[in-house]
């Protein structure tokens, strides 16, 4: 009679409990040291950490806007039904949708665009370190981008779906809710531009210092 | 003296920086979205029983939005101290400050969705509660301003 959530708990609890098992037969046998998060961040290549978070913004801004337009619309190609003239009013909100999946591309394109090889073994540490920089705040721009579209592509379709039945109850509400999508939109908006204020002091390369 | 080693200069400091930004819109960005989508529905509910009333009832997505713009604020806050020389204090102090700003935006937005959505649905029933509704949307408000200003005060403290 386990629920989803009971063996979902059970799951967490195994792996938390294998995780300390593992953590404090390191630590007790003197091999602390092998836990190094310092060195996983200087080992993994900063092309790693770019070209990754190139991936996590389009593909997490897709999958919102995804989302988003199936949430929408399925609430407008069943209210319409009854109602076939909300269909074209109501295509606002699968735009507002397909402009998180526009903002997902332009910051990978950009992204993409700052990519530039070095010499690894041969580059002082100035050269070095602004090259990991920029593979940190490519990764991290990338995140940005990705999540704040995909939180805000659900929320635009969970309100186009509102918007549209209500509508279809009466026509006047519409543009009264497509107040309450645009600040649902304006959420992936605040991630593209901290992402934008982000990489705009990457500079990867041969030449690279800032 | 012996050095601790977190005031030195390491090629892995900003990752933790940027990782702060990252999780602070994020995160906030969570929050704002699921207070608005949740407070919609009702608001679309409302809507149809009472829609004069419709303007007021956007006050739990605006109040919803503003907490994404405290996450942008305390990024961008963070992104300013950030460069390749970046010692390890600065970088665990920047990503701090991404984690106060974007758990406490993601905890208010949750509040505001769902004291938001029962709130429309039943101010549009009993116009009296309106007050009632705005007063615990500001108690709600507060608490991703109580992450901004740990958030700034973290951020503030990165500086080279």
């Amino acid at each position: 009679m386990a629920s989803y959530a009971t063996s979902a708990g059970i799951g967490v609890g195994l792996v938390t409990l294998l995780a300390l098992y593992v953590g404090m037969t390191y630590c007790l046998t003197g091999f602390g040291f092998r836990f190094d998060v310092g060195w996983f961040l200087e080992a993994v290549s900063p092309y790693q950490w770019a070209c990754t978070g190139i991936a996590m913004a389009i593909a997490l801004s897709v999958c919102g806007a995804a989302w988003g337009i199936f949430t929408t619309g399925t609430s407008i190609l069943g209210g319409g039904v009854k109602v076939p003239r909300i269909k074209t009013k109501n295509l606002i909100s699968i735009i507002l949708c397909e402009a998180v999946a526009i903002y997902g591309i332009i910051i990978a394109i950009v992204l993409g665009n700052l990519l530039e090889d070095f010499d690894f073994y041969n580059a002082s540490w100035e050269v070095t370190a602004a090259n990991y920089y920029g593979g940190y705040s490519m990764f991290g721009a990338g995140l940005t981008v990705g999540f704040s579209n995909l939180f805000c592509g659900i929320a635009v379709g969970i309100v186009g779906s509102g918007a549209a039945l209500a509508d279809a109850q009466n026509p006047t509400l519409f543009v009264k809710i497509l107040i309450a999508e645009i600040f649902a939109s304006a959420v992936g908006l605040f991630g593209v531009i901290v992402a934008i204020i982000l990489v705009t002091k990457v500079k990867m390369g041969k030449s690279a210092s800032i | 003296m012996s050095n601790l080693g977190s005031r030195e200069q390491t090629v892995w400091a900003p990752f933790f920086g940027s990782m702060g930004a990252a999780i602070g819109i994020s995160l906030s960005a969570l929050g704002a979205a699921y207070g608005t989508a949740k407070s919609s529905t009702g608001i679309c509910t409302a809507a149809v029983l009472r829609p004069d009333l419709m303007m007021k009832s956007v006050i739990p997505v605006v109040m919803a939005g503003i907490l994404a713009i405290y996450g942008a604020v305390v990024s961008i806050l963070i992104i300013q101290n950030l460069s390749y020389e970046l010692t390890a204090f600065q970088g665990f102090v920047q990503f701090g400050a991404g984690i106060a700003v974007g758990f406490a935006g993601l905890a208010a937005g949750f509040a505001i969705g769902i004291a938001g959505d029962s709130g429309v649905r039943g101010s549009a029933q009993q116009p009296r509660l309106y007050v009632g509704m705005i007063l615990i949307m500001i108690f709600s408000e507060v608490l991703g301003l109580y992450g901004l200003i740990v958030g700034l005060l973290l951020a503030t403290k990165a500086t080279a």
